[in-house]
């Protein structure tokens, strides 16, 4: 799929583009001398962590600012620069020639005007077209971009669709003036794994029927793989390296690249052992500091020489279209950043006792419904959001749940902690049975339990310093007060790889990832048993995703301490847990140690996840098992299997109709699927098909 | 047994942390929201007006080149002039000292009332947001029966059914103005109330609350400590636009008679003394009527200041 660069003008040049902002808090130098082209038909990848200038550039081309900002350098549209363009020929060029696909989908979409009418309206204001031509136009859209049922899809409102169909109307809507540049900012973040793969599949498909460039921004190397053929990678509002994807992969030449490569969990194979992750230490460098006369990885960077802080680097070929910004490219390695360590496996601990058992947990929301005589139910059916739920959490180990959102994962957490009070069904902590809520529980099972959420921002009250979450849970669990809790406190933050400086922080002064570990800190304060973790990384940029990851294993091995580690991300889960929960529709698919999971047989939705996990080599091509339909309604009580609906190994009638039976595997006893198929058989198609 | 011998210093130890933990979070929403109105040009000139007013009350009895209750009975109702700058009464009282004296009572009633009304609605919301259920259901409606009661209408009931403060507060207390503070509250707690309600409801399902409850934390402390400052922003909003409706109810129960009693100056009374003379002698009637609406004016510039900066949704 590699394309020669064209010898043409680009469709697009950035040529030392530079973009500084003026707030009150201070001047951003948020892109610093950037120079980048696209061609026509080419898919760029723009990678980069957070703050690094990915979106500022987008927006720099969209010319989308607000508040006071200085832009130099050149954007020039086929060779014309913008700067020679009348306002009205600007206007005509972003929107219809030039189209941008958000990261938040919600916002994209009125969400008062039924999407169809929202296209037409698009397609009549920026095309002339007449009313019946748009609306046939919508629907060859909706056709597309992979829309079941188009016509149907158009007479909903946003808040009607899931998050998937969003993207694709708000794709759609990109493509419906057909553009020839299409920039996409992080357009899958903010979705499951599932449907992010679906919406990489699409574009890959269009990109082929379109024949636009392609901007796709991306802090996930391991998506951008799937997806680009040329990729730009940004630190410090600058390129660091410029390479085809193969090349890119196969031979990173900046040392950033190799750390942000090595942060993805799902880069290693998947039967192969549990790895340490490496990660680059640090923090991005701050985009108020003015543009030094260094390389401005160099205070990051593992094999910085004292060269590097005389000089700018500039960029070094390394052949076949390969740049680096690094003096000594030659000498990045692929373990430079150490070696992704084999973690040595805890000893199996199935005879141990449990330390929580959870049994035929259930939690319906909602009442349930009236039956008057003669008139039949009244009021809605409540949501069954967790059904029968069993598992076993045992000392120093690690229960990871994972499924797509609305698989009642989140439910299952907040009945163990007692945020939720559960509608039936059993909770014991070393044997002890727990009250449904949180308020009723001892001080000794509250200080037990930990729980840590997805959002960090929102986890601790944005208005009182950092002091206050660590002393009041010291306060509350341990009783300590005064000077023995201030330096537990420091203690806390320094195993969390913080110090004491921090204490009279606000939250909003932290990135995400210092959020997250202060998170921690406050949880790990009670000295619980066991923390359950509500996708503590999903929020988090790749980079920083792996530094947590490592601290709660660390703190694992520390502190003696078990998990519930929720994520949607399998790769995550895979990379955490010691047994894994697949979760679909509030009931449990498949359950087990985690390496039986992974390997074939696998109930068929775990196949499904297995096959959307990223991975960053282009050259793997990825199996390609994709759920379709609707996610089934929680408010029915299913007959028969309750994935029937969607399953793509579905074997007829009996799905529909019959609940699944409970097989265990031969070869490991504690895995268990409920699936009709029968395990060889399964095993037998999944081997030829996913090539695991 | 622990649990017994620990409640008190318990509780106590909840209402120390919680009054200490709301001095910077409040401070901060101040400083912030003065920085804040500043940055535009309603709010800087809404600033000046009510520096100027404030200078009035805090030293204008000292300025005033007479006393505000001296007859010059040889000078009544005469035109602004180099001797009374802004003109004298039916009385021969010189206007400007008049209104110099005035600036006090009005500023600290309607700041009082104001505060006061605050206070209770902050209480009031927080509790019914947080509490919920069928005590939610209860306040609310009550709130609701007093909101359906035109604004005038409820002051006028208030002052009227309450007894005046000299039977009921020591005589060095009993500022015949406390009435007037208590009605702005009673009038003010039910809009108040509801603006905090809302924005309580979101901050109570906010993961940062959970946490709290994990830890186990009583309701007075999740109220006052961890949801109070999240509110704050929201308040220093609703001080500025009340106070101006406080300063305009001060003066319409002034001008009905029920406020300050004379001879004190009020603004109100002044006006509501001047009308008579409107054809004569305007002075009597504008110059406090100028004095009010400028405040008034001054106190809304600011706080639109302050919203075109925080870019805050109006409230009522």
């Amino acid at each position: 799929m590699k394309k020669e660069p064209h010898s043409s003008t680009p469709l697009l040049e950035l040529d030392r583009l530079a973009v500084t902002f003026y707030t009150p808090q201070g001047t951003v130098h948020a892109v610093r001398e950037t120079s980048l082209k696209i061609q026509r038909g080419e898919v760029l990848g723009l990678v980069g962590e957070s703050g690094c200038g990915k979106s500022t550039i987008a927006w720099a081309i969209m010319g989308y600012f607000q508040s006071l900002v200085r832009m130099e350098g050149t954007i020039r549209f086929k060779g014309k620069p913008f700067t020679k363009m009348l306002p009205s020929e600007l206007r005509g060029l972003r929107g219809r020639r030039i189209a941008m696909v958000y990261q938040d989908v919600v916002s994209s979409l009125n969400p008062t005007m039924r999407v169809g009418p929202q296209l037409e309206e698009v397609l009549r204001e920026n095309l002339n077209m007449g009313k019946q031509q748009a609306r046939h136009r919508v629907i060859e859209l909706f056709e597309n971009v992979n829309l079941a049922e188009p016509e149907r899809v158009g007479q909903r409102y946003p808040h009607e669709l899931s998050g998937g169909m969003q993207q694709r109307v708000v794709i759609a809507m990109a493509l419906a003036c057909d553009p020839e540049l299409l920039i996409m900012d992080e357009p899958t973040t903010g979705l499951d794994v599932t449907t992010e793969a679906t919406i990489l599949d699409l574009i890959s498909e269009l990109r082929q029927r379109v024949n636009a460039g392609i901007i796709w921004i991306s802090h996930n190397l391991g998506i951008i793989a799937r997806i680009a053929d040329r990729i730009a990678v940004m630190y410090a509002g600058q390129i660091v390296e410029q390479a085809p994807v193969k090349a890119l992969f196969r031979n990173p030449s900046h040392p950033y690249t190799v750390g942000l490569l090595n942060c993805v969990p799902g880069s290693t194979a998947i039967t192969e052992a549990r790895t340490k992750l490496a990660t680059i230490p640090g923090t991005v460098y701050d985009s108020k500091q003015p543009t030094t006369d260094t390389c401005l990885f160099e205070p990051r960077c593992s094999i910085a020489q004292d060269s590097c802080k005389s000089g700018t680097p500039q960029f070094f070929d390394a052949g076949d279209h390969h740049q680096s910004r690094c003096s000594y490219w030659s000498d990045v390695r692929p373990d430079i950043w150490g070696k992704n360590e084999p973690v040595i496996e805890a000893p199996e601990q199935t005879k141990a006792k449990p330390l929580l058992t959870v049994t035929r947990l259930r939690h319906f929301y909602g009442r349930e419904q009236h039956r008057i005589p003669f008139i039949g139910p009244v009021g809605l059916a409540p949501v069954r959001a967790v059904v029968d739920a069993n598992f076993n959490v045992g000392p120093k180990q690690t229960v990871g749940i994972v499924g797509e959102s609305g698989s009642g994962k989140s439910t299952v957490a907040r009945n163990v902690v007692g945020l939720l009070s559960r509608s039936g069904g059993d909770i014991h902590l070393q044997g002890v049975l727990l009250e449904p809520r949180v308020e009723k529980r001892s001080r000794k099972h509250r200080a037990e339990l930990g729980i840590i959420f997805q959002n960090p921002a929102a986890a601790l009250n944005p208005k009182l310093h950092v002091r206050h979450a660590i002393l009041r849970s010291l306060w509350k669990f341990p009783k300590l007060r005064g000077r023995v809790a201030r330096e537990r406190a420091a203690q806390l933050l320094e195993s969390v790889g913080m110090d004491a400086s921090y204490l009279g922080r606000l939250p909003s002064e932290l990135s995400g990832g210092q959020q997250q570990r202060i998170a921690l800190a406050a949880a790990l304060a009670g000295d619980p048993q066991l923390i359950v973790a509500d996708e503590p990384v999903s929020a988090l940029d790749v980079s920083v995703q792996a530094q947590v990851l490592n601290l709660l294993r660390e703190e694992q091995r520390n502190n003696d301490i078990s998990y519930i580690f929720i994520s949607h991300d399998l790769g995550v889960v895979r990379y955490m847990a010691d047994e894994i929960i697949v979760l679909y529709a509030g009931h449990i698919a498949e359950s087990g140690p985690a390496n039986s999971i992974l390997k074939p047989p696998s109930h068929p939705y775990t196949e499904t996840l297995l096959s959307a996990i990223p991975v960053p080599d282009p050259e793997v091509t990825p199996s390609r098992i994709r759920l379709d339909g609707p996610v089934p309604s929680l408010r029915q009580i299913f007959k028969g299997c309750f994935f029937a609906g969607r399953c793509p190994r579905k074997i007829g009638p009996v799905c529909d109709g019959v609940m699944p039976p409970t097989v265990a595997n031969p070869n490991s006893p504690s895995h268990i699927i409920y699936c009709h198929i029968p395990l060889e058989q399964l095993s037998e198609i999944q081997t030829t098909s996913t090539g695991l | 047994m622990m649990a017994r011998t620990h409640h008190p210093s318990n509780f106590f130890n909840t209402v120390l942390t919680a009054s200490i933990e709301q001095v910077s979070p409040a401070l901060r929403a101040l400083s912030n929201g003065l920085k804040l109105a500043l940055m535009t040009n309603a709010g800087r000139v809404g600033l000046s007006l009510i520096v100027v007013h404030l200078t009035l009350a805090f030293v204008g009895s000292w300025l005033a080149p007479y006393s505000a209750t001296d007859f010059h009975l040889e000078h009544q109702l005469e035109a602004p002039s180099s001797q009374f700058w802004l003109g004298t009464d039916q009385f021969g009282r010189d206007i400007l000292s008049r209104l110099m004296n005035g600036a006090g009572s009005i500023i600290a009633i309607s700041l009082a009332g104001t505060l006061l009304g605050l206070a209770l609605g902050t209480s009031v919301g927080l509790i019914s947001a947080y509490v919920g259920g069928t005590l939610d259901d209860l306040i609310m409606r009550v709130m609701d029966g007093l909101m359906s009661f035109p604004t005038l209408l409820l002051a006028l009931l208030v002052l009227t059914m309450a007894p005046p403060p000299e039977e009921w507060l020591p005589s060095w207390l009993a500022w015949n103005g406390l009435n007037v503070v208590l009605t702005i509250a009673i009038v003010f707690m039910p809009w108040v109330a509801r603006v905090i309600r809302s924005a309580t409801l979101p901050l109570k399902v906010a993961e940062f609350v959970q946490n709290a409850r994990l830890r186990g934390e009583g309701t007075l402390y999740m109220i006052f400590v961890e949801i109070l400052p999240n509110v704050f922003p929201v308040l220093v909003v609703e001080v500025s636009v009340r106070l101006s409706y406080a300063i305009l109810l001060a003066s319409s129960i002034g001008f009905l008679g029920l406020g300050i009693q004379p001879p004190s100056p009020d603004w109100g009374l002044m006006i509501s003394e001047g009308r008579m003379f409107l054809v004569n002698a305007p002075w009597v009637a504008l110059a406090p009527a100028v004095a009010i609406s400028s405040l008034v004016v001054g106190v809304n510039l600011f706080s639109d200041g302050m919203r075109q900066a925080q870019k805050l949704p109006r409230t009522k």
